[in-house]
C-alpha cells in the first residue's frame, strides 16, 4: 500500500503504465472517417448550390482539428498500474478520473479489438465487477500486453475471489 | 449418500406430488433418475420440521401447481383485453354494425385467444419442472427451446414469495430466487401452493445457509427460522406518507394549473389535456400505497424478512450479508413528521423493470428510531463503542459540517454547490462507509466496507481550480449510488487510499457465503441475532428483543 499522496490522481509510489500512442492514430482516423465526408459533401453542395453551405464544411473541419488536438492530449493521459491488491486506471485531462478495482471484485475481463484496432495492433481491456458503474477500461494496449493483463487479472481475481 | 440415508419423513408431502409421476417418463431430457449424490445430507435436514425436510429429502423433479396454466392464460386474456379496449375503442365504436354482432365477435375473439393461451400455458406447464438439492435449484422449461437452469445456492441473494391477487384466490404463490447473474437471471417458480412455496423457501434457505455444522447450536429450528419484528408500518402512516409525497404535490399543482387555465379559457380542454398526466401520477401514488401497505420488517437467522402488499402480497427474505448498500432519504414534506424512507441495493434486485423496483424498498416510511433499527440489521456493526447505531445514523441524517464525526467538504465547495455544500461529507466507521448529502432532500448512503465493489474519483476543471474532487463508491445495480462530492482533493486522495485498504480488510474478515457455516472463533459480526447491539439504543421506542408480537412503540405512538 502506498502512502496516501495529496493528489487523488497521482497516488504516491504508483508508476503509471501508459497506453500505446497508436491509440491516438486509431482515434484520429475514426474521427476523420466521419468528419471528412461531411466536409466534402458540404463543399460539393456549396459549389453546386449556394456558397454558405460551405460554413458546414468549415465547422466540420474545425471540429476535426479540435478533435485531433483533444485526442493528442487525452491518449497520453490514459494510464494503469497493477498494485498488489488492486488495479488503478486513470484517464482524462480536463475531466480527470481514477478507478480502483480490487482484484477480488473482478467478475470477468473483456479484451476487444475492432478492425481498425487490429490493423494498428492495439486492443482494449474492459474490467467488469458486479457494479455497472465500475467504468474501468484500458484502451490502446498492444495485443500481447492486453492478453498478459487479462490473464494476470484473471489469475489474481481467482486467488482473491470473494462473494459479491 | 442415497435418499434412504435421510430421515425419511412420514406423511403427506415427500413423494412425488400428485401429477408429478406420470409426466416424468416422457420428458425428452430423459434422465429422470437423479444422481444419488445430489440428495441432501441428513445433517442439513436434522433441525427442520417434517414438511421442510420432505422437500429437501426428495430430490426428485417436481411440477408446478396444475392451476398454473389457468392463471397464465388469464394473464394473456387480460393483456389482450387491455390492448383491445385501450387502443382500439374509437375504431370499434365507429364500425357500423349492430352492437350485439360487435360484442359477439369480440367475445369470440377473446374465447379463441383464451383457448390458445390455455393450450400454450398447459404445454409450457407440462414441460416445466424443478428440483432442489443441497447445492442448487434446477429448473427446466420451454416447449420447443428447452432451457435448463441451475442456480447455485451459495450465490443466493434473495428469495421472494409473491402472491398476486389472482393467485391468492387459489391459494397459490410464486417463488422467486435472485442469484445475481445479471438481468434475467432470476429463477421463478410460478405457481406453487402457498404452503409448498413456504416450505421450498425454508428448505432453500436452510440449504443455502449450510446448516450442517451444528449451526443452530442444538436448538431446534422451527419450520421457519424464528423471527424478531423490527419495524411495522401502520396503514394510517402509509396513507399519510403517500399523501405527503412528491407525486401528490405535483398532482395538485397540475390540477390547480389546469383549473386556472380552464376557467381562463372557459373550456374544459386543459383539463382533458392534463388527464393522462394526472392519471399517471395517481397510479404511481396508488402503486406506492399498495406496495407499502402492511409493510413489516423482521430479522431472523435466515436474514431479513420483508412482508408487504395490499393486493399483491410479497414476502422477501434477504440472507445476511446480501445487502450491498443502503440509502436513507426524505421527501421534503416528511420533514415535520421526521419520516424517512430506506432503499437498498441487493444484487439481482432492481434489474427486472418495475418488479425489481418494488423489491428494493427496505422501509417505505419510518421514524428515525425505526430506520436506525432496520439499518442496524442490514449493516451489522454500525455502532461504535461510543455511539449506538441510532446515534450514528441520526447524526448522518441531519448533521452539517464536521458534526457527527463526518469529514465535510471544505468551505470553498460553496462555489459549486451553494445550497448543500455543508451536507457533503463522509464518515468511515469500523464496518461501514457513510456518505451524507442533500440539504433540501436529505440523504444518507451507508455501504458496508465488505461490500464495496470498486472506488473512483473524478475531478472537473472547476473542481481542479478549487482543489476539490468527488469520490464515488461503486455498488451493485440499484437505487443507491454512493458518492461524496467536492471533497478537498488531498482528503479525497487519502479517502481513496484508505477506503481501498478498509474494503480489503473487511472482505478478508467477511463471513462465508453460507452464512451458518461460520467457524466458531469468528465474531458474529454478520450474524443477525439477539445480541446484535440494538439494546443500547436510547429511546424508549425499543421493544425488548424476542417479543415479536408487540410492535415497536414508535409505531403505535405515531398512529394519527
Amino acid at each position: 500500500m502506498s502512502v496516501p499522496g495529496l493528489e487523488p490522481f497521482a497516488p504516491e509510489g504508483v508508476q503509471w503504465r501508459r497506453v500505446s500512442p497508436r491509440l491516438a492514430t486509431v482515434q484520429r482516423i475514426a474521427l476523420l472517417a466521419w468528419l471528412l465526408p461531411i466536409a466534402l459533401v458540404a463543399l460539393v453542395l456549396a459549389a453546386l448550390l449556394t456558397w454558405w453551405v460551405a460554413t458546414a464544411a468549415v465547422l466540420a473541419l474545425a471540429l476535426a482539428a479540435w478533435g485531433w488536438w483533444v485526442v493528442g492530449r487525452q491518449v497520453p493521459a490514459w494510464g494503469y498500474a497493477e498494485r498488489d491488491d488492486d488495479l488503478l486506471v486513470t484517464h482524462g485531462v480536463l475531466f480527470k478520473s481514477i478507478v480502483v478495482v480490487p482484484y477480488g471484485r473482478l467478475q470477468f475481463v473483456d479484451v476487444q479489438a475492432g478492425p481498425l484496432d487490429r490493423r494498428f495492433g492495439i486492443a482494449r481491456v474492459q474490467l467488469h465487477t458486479a457494479s455497472p458503474s465500475t467504468d474501468a477500461a484500458v484502451p490502446g494496449l498492444p495485443p500481447e500486453e492486453a492478453a498478459r493483463l487479462r490473464d494476470r487479472l484473471a489469475a489474481r481475481g481467482e486467488a482473491r475471489l470473494a462473494g459479491l | 449418500m442415497s435418499g434412504d440415508g435421510a430421515p425419511t419423513p412420514p406423511g403427506p408431502a415427500p413423494g412425488p406430488a400428485p401429477g408429478t409421476a406420470p409426466g416424468t417418463a416422457d420428458e425428452p431430457v430423459g434422465e429422470g433418475a437423479v444422481p444419488a449424490a445430489a440428495a441432501v445430507d441428513p445433517a442439513v435436514t436434522e433441525h427442520l420440521d417434517e414438511p421442510t425436510r420432505a422437500v429437501l429429502a426428495d430430490p426428485g423433479w417436481r411440477r408446478l401447481h396444475p392451476v398454473t396454466p389457468v392463471l397464465r392464460a388469464w394473464k394473456v386474456i387480460a393483456v389482450a383485453l387491455a390492448f383491445l379496449v385501450g387502443n382500439n375503442l374509437d375504431e370499434l365504436a365507429r364500425i357500423d354494425v349492430p352492437a350485439w354482432v360487435l360484442l359477439g365477435s369480440l367475445l369470440g375473439a377473446l374465447l379463441v385467444l383464451a383457448l390458445v393461451g390455455a393450450v400454450f400455458s398447459w404445454l409450457s406447464w407440462r414441460k416445466m419442472r424443478y428440483r432442489l438439492d443441497a447445492e442448487a435449484v434446477h429448473l427446466e422449461s420451454g416447449i420447443l427451446w428447452r432451457q435448463q437452469r441451475r442456480a447455485q445456492l451459495d450465490r443466493l441473494q434473495a428469495v421472494d414469495v409473491v402472491r398476486p391477487l389472482l393467485g391468492r384466490l387459489f391459494g397459490l404463490a410464486e417463488l422467486r430466487l435472485e442469484v445475481a447473474g445479471g438481468a434475467g437471471s432470476k429463477v421463478s417458480l410460478a405457481y406453487l401452493r402457498e404452503e409448498e412455496a413456504q416450505r421450498v423457501r425454508n428448505a432453500l434457505l436452510a440449504a443455502a445457509a449450510g446448516v450442517r455444522l451444528e449451526a443452530a447450536g442444538g436448538e431446534v429450528r422451527a419450520d421457519e427460522a424464528p423471527q424478531r419484528e423490527v419495524a411495522e408500518v401502520t396503514p394510517g402512516r402509509v396513507i399519510a406518507s403517500t399523501l405527503l409525497s412528491g407525486a401528490t404535490i405535483a398532482g395538485l399543482l397540475v390540477l390547480a394549473g389546469v383549473g386556472v387555465a380552464a376557467v381562463w379559457t372557459r373550456s374544459p380542454a386543459p383539463l382533458l389535456g392534463a388527464a393522462p398526466a394526472l392519471l399517471g401520477l395517481l397510479s404511481a401514488s396508488w402503486q406506492r400505497f399498495s406496495r407499502s401497505f402492511g409493510f413489516t420488517v423482521a430479522d431472523s437467522p435466515d436474514g431479513l424478512r420483508l412482508r408487504h402488499g395490499l393486493l399483491e402480497q410479497r414476502s422477501q427474505t434477504v440472507p445476511p450479508g446480501r445487502v450491498q448498500a443502503v440509502r436513507i432519504s426524505q421527501p421534503l414534506l416528511w420533514r415535520p413528521k421526521d419520516w424517512w424512507r430506506v432503499d437498498v441495493n441487493v444484487a439481482g434486485y432492481g434489474q427486472g423493470g418495475d418488479a425489481g423496483e418494488q423489491s428494493t424498498v427496505l422501509l417505505p416510511v419510518g421514524t428515525r428510531e425505526e430506520l436506525a433499527r432496520v439499518v442496524a440489521v442490514v449493516v451489522p456493526g454500525l455502532g461504535t463503542p461510543e455511539e449506538s447505531p441510532f446515534d450514528v445514523v441520526s447524526r448522518g441524517l441531519v448533521s452539517t459540517g464536521d458534526d457527527g464525526g463526518f469529514v465535510p467538504a471544505p468551505r470553498r465547495a460553496r462555489w459549486l454547490d451553494p445550497v448543500a455544500w455543508r451536507r457533503h461529507g463522509f464518515r468511515a466507521t469500523e464496518h461501514a462507509f457513510l456518505a451524507r448529502s442533500g440539504r433540501v432532500l436529505r440523504q444518507l448512503d451507508v455501504v458496508p466496507h465488505a461490500r464495496t465493489q470498486s472506488l473512483g474519483a473524478a475531478q472537473g476543471p472547476l473542481q481542479r481550480r478549487l482543489g476539490l474532487a468527488s469520490v464515488v463508491l461503486h455498488s451493485t445495480p440499484g437505487k443507491v449510488a454512493p458518492r461524496v462530492d467536492h471533497l478537498d482533493s488531498a482528503t479525497a486522495a487519502r479517502l481513496l487510499a484508505e477506503q481501498a485498504v478498509r474494503a480489503r480488510a473487511a472482505r478478508a474478515a467477511a463471513g462465508p457465503e453460507r452464512w451458518m457455516t461460520r467457524p466458531a472463533d469468528q465474531p458474529p459480526a454478520e450474524q443477525p441475532s439477539a445480541e446484535r447491539p440494538l439494546a443500547d439504543q436510547p429511546p424508549a421506542g425499543e421493544p425488548p428483543a424476542g417479543h415479536p408480537g408487540e410492535g415497536p412503540a414508535g409505531v403505535s405512538a405515531d398512529r394519527s
